[in-house]
C-alpha cells in the first residue's frame, strides 16, 4: 500500500468510524452489508437445500410390520424388484434405472393422503433400489391440470411424472405437455405385466392408437350396504309382504329406490334407507348422473355433438335421483364424500355408492392409519356387504402416471412409471391404509394377500373387479371439466327445487356452448375416440364386449 | 514550511477518497440504486402481470384449446352475455352490502356500549375481536359444522327453542344460505368496524358531552349532533374498508356451499375462480376480472371521494 492509497483508506475508515460513532450507515457500508447480506441469503438458499437433501435421504422407506399382510406385500416388492423374475418389469426397470442415480425425479400428486404413498413408501424405496431421488410436487386437483400445461408453456420442465386425470388425456397429448409411452413400453416392458390390467382399465391410457400412461387407480363404484339390515328376519318379512319380492341387494333404480323407502320407513330416524353425497362441486352429483342416465340408454351426445341430457332418459334420471334423496338421511343434498361415509360408518345409512376406500374404512382397515384418523371408526365393520350399483357403475376419475413430455429425465421418469405401476410394487401401494389408492389390476383382485387385510376383504375385491365387468368411464375428452360442471350444477338446481325439465334444458345449453367454444368437430372426433373405448357406454361394457374376467 | 507539510496532509486526508469507476457511478445515482429493487419488485410483481392479464383478455389463453390467436372483444362478450356472470354481479352488491350494513350496525352499538369502562371491558374487548384473527377458511367450516344437517346442531337447539321440529336446509336452500353466509361473515367482520368506530368514538372531546349535558340535549340529540358527526370520517373509512374486502367474498362460499345450488350462491369471486380455474378458461376469466376490477374502482372512488370531503371542506 503507497501513501496515497494508505490515505484515501484511512479517510474513508474515519469517515466509517464517524459515521459509526453516529449510530448512521455510510453509503458504503449501506452496500457492502447489503452485499453481504445478499450473498449469504444466496449461501443460505444453497446450505439449506444441502441440508433438505440430506434429511430426505435420511428418509427410508415407511415399512409395515412384516408379518402383516402389508408387511409381506411390501417384502415381495422389494424382492421382485431386487431379485426378479429376471423378466418382470420391476426388476427390469430398476436395472435400467441405476444408470441414472443421483437425479431428481419431480412427481405431480394430489395434495393430501395421495402424497403419503411416494413420500413414505414409493419413493424412498425407489431411491433405495435405484440411487434416483423423487420430489413430491403436492397439488390441489385443478391445479394438476393447469400447472404441467403451464409449465409446459414456459418449456421450465419442471415436472418429470404426472398424475393426471383420464379425462385430460387427449388435451395434453394433443397439447404436447405428455409422451407416448409405446416405445419404451416395447423396450422395457414385460407385455404380460400390460395384460394384467383388469380390461377396463387396460385400454384407458390409450389415444389415437398411443398409449400416454399408466392407469394407476381403480376409483370404481360400488354398493355398499348392511348386511345385519339386509339380513333382519323381521325387515326381510315384511318387505316380502309388502312389495312381494326378497329383501335383496338392488339390482334397478326402480328397486334402489323402494329399499331406501322401504328402510327408511321401517327405522328411521336411528337408521335411513340411504345417502348420496350431493353437495354442489362435491362430484357425486355428476358421477351418479352419469351413471344412471347411461344406465338407462341416454347418450350424452348426438351424431351432430348436441347434447343428449335434455331427453327422456335424462328426466328418468333426475327422477330416479330425486326419488334417491327423498328416501335419504335428512341433509343428504349437503353431504359432501367424507361426511356420507362418517354417516355410513356411524351406522346411520343402510345403503351407499361411492369410492372403493368405502370397503376399507368399513371394516376399519384404513382408520389404522394416524394420517387417516379424521375419519371416524366404524361401527358397522363385519356387516357390510358389497354389491354392483344397479345398471352400469361409474368409473369415477381415477389417476392416469403420465411422463411430462418436456422432463429432462425421461427415460428415468418412464422408468418410475413402470416400476411404481408393475404387479408387485402396485399391489403393495393400494394395499396402504392411507393412500387411497385402489386395486385396478387383475392380480391385486385375485391377491391373497389383499384378501387377508381384513375378514370380508376376498368379497370386496371381487366386488371391485366385477363392478369394473359393467362400468362405465367418466368422458375422456377436452371440456369434459365444464360439461360435468354444468350437470353438477343442474342437480343441485333440481335438489333445491329447480324444474327438472327446465335445468335439464339449461345444462344442455351450457353444454352445447362449451362444445361450439372448443370446436364442434374437434370435439366430435375427441367424442368419437372415447367411444372406441370399454366403458364409454352401456353398450359396450367389458362384459358387453365378451371381455369380463369373473370372480366369484 | 513545517505548517505547509503539516497542512497538505490535512487536506489530503479530508478530501473524498477515490473511487473506482462503479462506485463513482453508484455515487452519482445512488439514489436510483437505493430505489431500484422496489421499483424492479413492483415493475416485475405488479405492473407487469397487470399488462399481462390485459393482453390474456384480448387472447385464446385457454387451458384447453392450444394457441394465443388474438380474439378481440370476445372474452368479454362471454362475460357480459353469461347469465352467471351478471347474477353473481348482482349477489356480491346484495350479500356484500347486507353484510356491511349489518356489520356496522352491530359494530357501532358494540362500539357504543364499550366506549365507557367498566369492570372486565378489556376482557370482554379481547373476546369479540377473536374472530377477526380467524382464516375465512375455517370460519366456514365452523360454520358448515354448525349448520349442516344432518349433524349441525342447529335445527336441534332450534326445535327444543320453537317446541316443533326444524327442518332447514341452510346450506343448499334459498333465502336460508344466504342467511347463514351472511351470519358467517358478520359474525367473523362486526369486530372490525368495531374497532374501528372504537376508536373513533375515544378520539371525541368530551366537553362536548359535558357541554351538552349541561344545555340539558337528551342522550339521542348528542348522538345525532356531536357523535355522528364526530365520528362521520371514521364511519367511512370503515365501511370502505368493509366493503372493498366484503365484494371479493370467496372463502366461506367455497366451503359452505360450493357455489350452490346451481349457481345460486356465485359471486364475482366464485364465478371468476370457477372459470379460470375450474373450467381453465384463463382468458375469459381474466377479462371478467377487468371488468369486476371497472364495477369495483368506480365503488370505490365514489367512496373515497365522500371520504375525503370532510377534510376538504
Amino acid at each position: 500500500m503507497n501513501d496515497r492509497e494508505r490515505r484515501d483508506f484511512e479517510a474513508g475508515l474515519a469517515q466509517e468510524v464517524d459515521a459509526f460513532l453516529r449510530s448512521e450507515s455510510t453509503r458504503r457500508t449501506f452496500i457492502t452489508r447489503f452485499g453481504q447480506m445478499t450473498g449469504l441469503l444466496a449461501v443460505s438458499g444453497s446450505a439449506l437445500t444441502a441440508v433438505t437433501d440430506w434429511a430426505l435421504a435420511q428418509q427410508a422407506a415407511e415399512l409395515a410390520d412384516p408379518s402383516t399382510p402389508l408387511g409381506q406385500a411390501q417384502a415381495l416388492a422389494l424382492k421382485a424388484s431386487q431379485e426378479g423374475p429376471k423378466d418382470g418389469s420391476a426388476f427390469r426397470a430398476v436395472e435400467a434405472a441405476k444408470q441414472f442415480s443421483g437425479v431428481t425425479l419431480n412427481l405431480t400428486y394430489e395434495a393430501g393422503l395421495q402424497a403419503l404413498d411416494p413420500r413414505n413408501f414409493s419413493g424412498p424405496m425407489w431411491e433405495q433400489l435405484t440411487g434416483i431421488k423423487s420430489a413430491v410436487v403436492e397439488l390441489s386437483n385443478p391445479d394438476m391440470y393447469s400447472k404441467p400445461v403451464a409449465e409446459h408453456i414456459a418449456n421450465s420442465g419442471a415436472y418429470d411424472v404426472l398424475d393426471i386425470s383420464p379425462a385430460w388425456t387427449p388435451s395434453l397429448a394433443d397439447g404436447g405437455v405428455i409422451a407416448p409411452l409405446d416405445d419404451y413400453i416395447a423396450k422395457y416392458m414385460n407385455k404380460a405385466d400390460l395384460d394384467d390390467y383388469h380390461p377396463l382399465y387396460k385400454a384407458l391410457p390409450t389415444y389415437k392408437g398411443k398409449i400416454w400412461g399408466f392407469f394407476d387407480d381403480g376409483d370404481m363404484f360400488a354398493l355398499y350396504y348392511r348386511k345385519d339390515i339386509f339380513e333382519d328376519p323381521k325387515l326381510k318379512e315384511a318387505y316380502q309382504a309388502k312389495f312381494n319380492a326378497e329383501l335383496a341387494p338392488p339390482k334397478t333404480w326402480d328397486e334402489y329406490n323402494r329399499i331406501a323407502q322401504f328402510i327408511t320407513d321401517q327405522l328411521a330416524p336411528n337408521v335411513y334407507g340411504a345417502g348420496h353425497f350431493r353437495k354442489a362441486g362435491s362430484p357425486g352429483n355428476q358421477f351418479d348422473f352419469l351413471q344412471q342416465f347411461r344406465a338407462s340408454g341416454g347418450k350424452l351426445f348426438d351424431d351432430s355433438m348436441k347434447a343428449g341430457i335434455a331427453s327422456d332418459a335424462g328426466l328418468k334420471t333426475l327422477q330416479s335421483m330425486i326419488a334417491s334423496n327423498a328416501a335419504s338421511i335428512p341433509g343428504n343434498n349437503e353431504l359432501d364424500a367424507v361426511s356420507l361415509w362418517a354417516a355410513f360408518l356411524t351406522g346411520k345409512v343402510a345403503m351407499i355408492y361411492s369410492w372403493p376406500p368405502t370397503g376399507r374404512m368399513a371394516a376399519n382397515y384404513s382408520q389404522s392409519a394416524k394420517a387417516i384418523n379424521f375419519i371416524p371408526q366404524s361401527q358397522i365393520a363385519g356387516k357390510v356387504g358389497y354389491a354392483v350399483v344397479p345398471g352400469n357403475p361409474e368409473h369415477a376419475t381415477g389417476f392416469n402416471k403420465a411422463l411430462a413430455a418436456g422432463s429432462s429425465n425421461l427415460e428415468a421418469a418412464y422408468l418410475y412409471m413402470q416400476w411404481v405401476t408393475s404387479p408387485p410394487v402396485s399391489l403393495a401401494r393400494v394395499m396402504l391404509p392411507y393412500a387411497l389408492r385402489d386395486p385396478y389390476r387383475l392380480s391385486h383382485f385375485k391377491s391373497e394377500l389383499y384378501a387377508g387385510l381384513f375378514p370380508s376383504a376376498k368379497e370386496y375385491l371381487y366386488n371391485l373387479n366385477n363392478s369394473a365387468n359393467v362400468g362405465l368411464l367418466d368422458p375422456i375428452m377436452p371440456g369434459a371439466q365444464d360439461y360435468f360442471l354444468s350437470i353438477d350444477r343442474m342437480c343441485t338446481e333440481v335438489w333445491a327445487g329447480g324444474d327438472p325439465d327446465a335445468a335439464l334444458k339449461t345444462a344442455a345449453a351450457e353444454m352445447n356452448a362449451t362444445t361450439e367454444r372448443l370446436g364442434v368437430d374437434s370435439q366430435k372426433a375427441f367424442y368419437a375416440e372415447f367411444l372406441k373405448l370399454p366403458g364409454a357406454t352401456a353398450d359396450n361394457t367389458v362384459e358387453k364386449l365378451g371381455m369380463a374376467v369373473k370372480l366369484d | 514550511m513545517a505548517d505547509v507539510a503539516t497542512i497538505i496532509p490535512m487536506q489530503t486526508a479530508g478530501a473524498p477518497p477515490k473511487l473506482s469507476r462503479l462506485g463513482a457511478w453508484t455515487e452519482r445515482h445512488f439514489k436510483w440504486v437505493l430505489v431500484a429493487p422496489a421499483v424492479g419488485l413492483i415493475l416485475g410483481l405488479s405492473i407487469y402481470p397487470l399488462l399481462f392479464s390485459l393482453v390474456v383478455s384480448f387472447i385464446n389463453y385457454d387451458f384447453q384449446v392450444p394457441g394465443h390467436a388474438f380474439v378481440g372483444l370476445r372474452n368479454f362478450k362471454l362475460v357480459v352475455f353469461d347469465p352467471v356472470a351478471r347474477w353473481s354481479l348482482v349477489l356480491t352488491a346484495f350479500l356484500s352490502g347486507t353484510s356491511v350494513i349489518i356489520e356496522f350496525v352491530l359494530g357501532l352499538l358494540a362500539a357504543l356500549a364499550m366506549v365507557k369502562s367498566f369492570r372486565g371491558r378489556s376482557i370482554v374487548m379481547s373476546i369479540l375481536i377473536v374472530p377477526l384473527f380467524i382464516s375465512p377458511v375455517i370460519v366456514g367450516q365452523a360454520w358448515t359444522l354448525l349448520l349442516q344437517r344432518p349433524f349441525g346442531p342447529t335445527n336441534y337447539v332450534l326445535s327444543q327453542l320453537l317446541g316443533h321440529e326444524v327442518t332447514i336446509s341452510w346450506l343448499t336452500q334459498a333465502p336460508w344460505l344466504y342467511i347463514s353466509l351472511i351470519a358467517a361473515d358478520v359474525w367473523q367482520w362486526t369486530p372490525f368496524m368495531f374497532v374501528i368506530l372504537l376508536a373513533g368514538l375515544t378520539s371525541i372531546p368530551q366537553n362536548l358531552y359535558e357541554a351538552a349535558e349541561l344545555d340539558g340535549v337528551s342522550a339521542w340529540l348528542a348522538f345525532r349532533a356531536i357523535t355522528l358527526p364526530y365520528l362521520m370520517p371514521m364511519i367511512l373509512l370503515a365501511l370502505t374498508f368493509r366493503l372493498l374486502d366484503a365484494i371479493r367474498m370467496f372463502d366461506t362460499i367455497f366451503i359452505m356451499t360450493g357455489g350452490g345450488p346451481g349457481t345460486q350462491s356465485y359471486t364475482a369471486s366464485y364465478y371468476l375462480y370457477t372459470v379460470g380455474f375450474t373450467q381453465f378458461h384463463l382468458s375469459q376469466a381474466t377479462a371478467g376480472s377487468w371488468l369486476f376490477l371497472i364495477f369495483t374502482a368506480i365503488v370505490v372512488t365514489l367512496l373515497v371521494r365522500r371520504l375525503l370531503k370532510p377534510e376538504a371542506v
